[in-house]
């Protein structure tokens, strides 16, 4: 069992250690989670306005903050304190924030979990129905409309 | 000129909604009968699908013989009042 | 004109206003047996006549708004503020939305052609259309009530009249703005028909499902034309703004997006209804929700309940939404409760497993989907208000949340018509299915080995070959899926006729125009999620540009031929011409451009776009450098892009070709007719 934890646990150092990329690929994934505070209403690094001074200078900021080693959380929260919340593209997962992303799947999860009660309810029920006897005519008539109804 | 072409516009608007008409569509409410015409028409169009579906393999013999019957079943309970209908004098 | 274009608009909402009351008179005259002076019959006749009047007064209104424009009309506020001499014609035309009253009145123009229509072809069912007709109406007033007293387009200028307008927003200054909103526009306004027609079916417990067969064109072209205007849209963005892509998750684009979904879901579950008498209660429901969604949209756009790049179109009417709103929902659930035994299903699903159920999970994650779009959308106004400050919603949340939503969507696509209609047993669906498996797994390990790795979404923050592994994956289980159908529908036919196979296919397509259209259109996503997921591998470079010196992105290699300046009186523009070369021959050559528009004071990127099948080589002019006077250059190589366009292409071509009537299905008539001839030859309508 330990022997298992460790392994787990050499893992997720593993997956942790990859996740810390080079410099750039960092700039260019937090660049996407942060908006554009000019008003453009545009993800930091997609804001295409002639010199923004918005861009210019807190792209200047997460680079200082990358060179200087910060882990991801900490750009963040940085940038949430020193601009509000609005300044993140998405909300973290923190406190009310987080019911923003658990909304839509547990809906959709609870959406089909009913479904698939109301279909076995319904199959149920269509099972318990009697078959009625049926007249010689009908059976003619039957046999009419397969003739109708053939390729 | 405005005003012209504003009372133009009120008085072409005003026959054209008022002028009496003669005939007049009646508003009647679907009978029974053509009820009855329609859902027969979707059954066999129903029909007609199941079997084209069983050509083309996408049914096992089981499925598609209970289905039909099901189907067919309907039908012909539709026929039957369809024929009990039209056999009443019109009234 | 300004007085004409006033008095026409207060004549049409006298008419529209006539329609709505002697309507409803008539129609409860009808109902309980009343007598009144003149018989019901003949008041609805000229309600009805009045109706098709309205619309030849709003054209009025709206000929004159656009004579204004085209004559330099400064008197006019509007025509002031969106309009200037030197604005090419096309786009004086566009004027007449560019704003919110004259988008306001299009609206009203077009809600009352649609009215026009239907009360033309009232014969279809006289008195189903009197309903429709009177609810149309209703709606109509609401909208001509908002254009004679909150947002007037003919007020006038108060003073001296200007010599000049103010011109039109150069963002709109683009071929594709005149035409993206009236699309968009026939949508949104073009649910209301079958909003109506559902609303009155309800209201008069009209027996049987035939009122789905009416109005079921009538949902396919709105539907259309939502689709289309909401791509052109896209490409619009893509185009126009110059930020390398097409959709930014905008409120104002989610709000187009959500009576869509809901549409596109109507349109599904429907058939359950007209082929099998089930979900009715459903059914009615999706229809009045996506007509409210379309209201909606339009009160998210005016309102600026949230903020959005479109804010534009901002301003006080959003109460006036509100309250219509109100209003559409009162009635409906009155209708609804008044009614709703007449809505009990006559079939229940039998099985998990049957198109029916595969149907109704097809509904559930598209309604999902829009939750989703409506949940962020909403949630930094909900935010404000539990926790007391904004938050914003934007590209990374949908990508994460309604992406995956989508990629399932797109795999229930591909095996619902697979599923046959009532329920498919275990046995014949590993028939079915085995194909399309194997075509998913081949195009899995074939990604795999050109170095799309889904698992890189556990290492890394990057998402995009995920789902671009997924999407594509999927895309060919659908695709084969679809194409099985085909050949096996085609098969049974050429076995009965002895046609070779692509005879067949035209008659199978033509035998059950809405089943094989539906097959094209899903088609036509499946290459829309490909051209979508292409991306996951956009690269971009951004660098200053001498004479002869040139920069590489992918396989292109781009040189500056030369960069200058130009004038003429609607803009001045700096440009530079750009060849490109792939290897040492010459492809293209390229000029993006910077536009500043004199009547608007307002500068205006325009992108220049080498389109190829493979990549968009994807350029702008980002400005000139202060200190070297040399011109900036971000280029961007977007693969896969032209193949959301040509998607798009083909889901008009399939949504074309399920609007045709059905061919009457020939052997199937012959042999009835031989057994029974006096048997009526029935239609085939899937």
């Amino acid at each position: 069992m330990q022997r298992l934890l460790r392994v787990f646990a050499l893992c997720l150092v593993a997956v942790m250690v990859m996740g810390a990329a080079d410099v750039q690929t960092r700039y260019n994934d937090l660049g996407h989670k942060v908006m554009c505070t000019c008003g453009c209403g545009q993800v930091l690094l997609e804001c295409n306005h002639l010199g923004c001074p918005s861009l210019s200078r807190e792209s200047d900021e997460l680079k200082t903050a990358l060179s200087r080693g910060d882990s991801d959380n900490t750009v963040l929260v940085a940038f949430q304190n020193e601009y509000g919340p609005t300044v993140l593209a998405a909300p973290m997962l923190t406190r009310f924030s987080i019911v923003a992303w658990i909304m839509p799947p547990l809906l959709l999860a609870l959406g089909i979990f009913a479904t698939v009660v109301l279909v076995r309810r319904w199959r149920q029920r269509a099972a318990a129905m009697p078959v009625p006897v049926r007249s010689p005519q009908f059976m003619a008539m039957r046999e009419k409309i397969r003739k109708e109804t053939e390729l | 000129m405005i005003v012209v072409a504003c009372g133009l516009l009120l008085l072409v608007l005003l026959v054209y909604v008022f002028y009496p008409e003669r005939h007049v569509e009646a508003q009647r409410q679907k009978t029974r009968l053509e009820y009855l015409h329609e859902r027969k028409d979707v059954l066999y169009e129903n029909l007609r699908d199941l079997n084209f579906e069983y050509r083309a393999g996408k049914f096992v013999q089981d499925d598609y013989a209970a289905q039909q019957a099901d189907l067919e079943n309907e039908a012909a309970e539709v026929m039957a009042e369809i024929e009990l209908l039209e056999a009443q004098p019109t009234r | 004109m300004p007085t004409f274009g006033s008095f026409a608009l207060l004549l049409s909402l006298a008419l529209c206003a006539y329609t709505l009351l002697a309507g409803i008179v008539a129609l409860r005259q009808l109902a309980t047996g009343a007598q009144g002076q003149i018989s019901p019959e003949r008041l609805a006749e000229t309600a009805r006549r009045s109706g098709i009047a309205s619309f030849v007064a709003t054209t009025a209104a709206a000929f004159a708004l656009v004579w204004a424009a085209f004559n330099n009309d400064f008197s006019v506020a509007y025509i002031l503020h969106h309009s200037n001499r030197a604005l090419p014609g096309a786009y004086k035309f566009a004027a007449l939305w560019s704003g919110q009253e004259g988008s306001l009145l299009l609206w009203a123009w077009l809600l009352s052609c649609y009215g026009f229509v239907l009360r033309l072809r009232h014969k279809v069912d006289v008195k189903l259309t009197a309903y429709a007709s009177t609810i149309l109406a209703g709606i109509q007033v609401f909208f001509l009530l908002l254009l004679n007293f909150a947002a007037p387009p003919f007020s006038l200028v108060g003073g001296a009249v200007p010599q000049d307008g103010f011109g039109l927003n150069p963002l709109l200054q683009y071929p594709e703005m005149v035409i993206h909103p009236p699309m968009l526009y026939l949508g949104y306004v073009g649910f209301a028909v079958p909003f109506a027609f559902a609303l009155g079916a309800l209201m008069m417990r009209y027996p049987g499902e035939k009122w789905i067969h009416i109005t079921r064109r009538w949902t396919m072209i709105t539907w259309l034309f939502l689709t289309c205007g909401i791509f052109l849209g896209a490409h619009w963005a893509y185009s126009v703004l110059g930020w390398g892509g097409y959709w930014g998750w905008d409120p104002v684009e989610n709000a187009s997006l959500m009576p869509w979904l809901t549409g596109t879901a109507f349109l599904h579950s429907v058939m359950m209804q007209e082929k099998r008498g089930m979900m009715k209660t459903w059914n009615v429901w999706l229809i009045f929700s996506t007509f409210m969604l379309a209201i909606f949209g339009t009160l998210l756009t005016r309102s600026g309940l949230v903020s959005s790049v479109h804010a534009f179109a901002q301003s006080s009417i959003g109460s006036w939404f509100w309250g219509f709103l109100i209003v559409v929902l009162s009635v409906c659930l009155f209708t609804f409760i008044m009614n709703r035994d007449h809505l009990k299903a006559e079939n229940k699903l039998e099985s998990l497993v049957s198109r029916e159920s595969s149907f109704l999970f097809n509904n559930l994650v598209l309604l999902a989907a829009c939750f989703t779009v409506l949940w962020g959308t909403l949630f930094p106004v909900l935010s404000e208000y539990v926790q007391g400050n904004k938050v914003t919603v934007s590209g990374p949340f949908y990508n994460r949340v309604a992406v995956p939503i989508g990629i399932f969507l797109l795999f229930l696509t591909g095996i619902g018509p697979l599923l046959a209609w009532r329920s498919a047993s275990f046995k014949s669906i590993r028939k079915n299915f085995i194909l399309p498996c194997i075509a998913w797994f081949v195009t899995a390990v074939v990604l795999i080995s050109c170095g799309v790795h889904p698992w890189d979404i556990f290492t890394t923050n990057e998402q995009g070959s995920f789902y671009a592994f997924w999407a594509i994956s999927i895309g060919a289980m659908v695709v084969t899926a679809i194409s099985a159908e085909f050949l096996r529908g085609a098969g049974v036919i050429a076995r009965h006729t002895g046609q070779n196979i692509f005879a067949a296919i035209v008659q199978l397509t033509r035998r059950n125009t809405r089943r094989y259209g539906g097959y094209i259109v899903h088609f036509g996503v499946v290459v829309i999620f490909i051209g979508i997921s292409g991306q996951a591998f956009n690269r971009q470079v951004t660098q200053e540009l001498d004479f002869k010196q040139s920069v590489s992105i992918g396989p292109y290699r781009v040189e500056c031929a030369s960069y200058s300046q130009d004038s003429n009186p609607n803009y001045d523009t700096e440009y530079a011409l750009l060849d490109v070369y792939r290897g040492d021959k010459k492809v293209t050559q390229l000029a993006p451009e910077q536009r500043f528009y004199t009547a608007s004071q307002q500068p205006q990127t325009m992108v220049a776009n080498h389109s190829t099948l493979a990549w968009d080589l994807y350029v702008i002019y980002a400005g000139k450098n202060p200190d070297t006077g040399r011109p900036i250059i971000k280029i961007f190589l977007n693969p896969l892009v032209a193949w959301i366009w040509i998607g798009v292409g083909i889901i008009v071509f399939g949504t074309g070709v399920a609007l045709f009537p059905n061919m009457t299905a020939a052997f199937a008539a012959s042999r009835s007719r031989a057994a029974a001839p006096s048997t009526a030859i029935v239609q085939g309508g899937d």
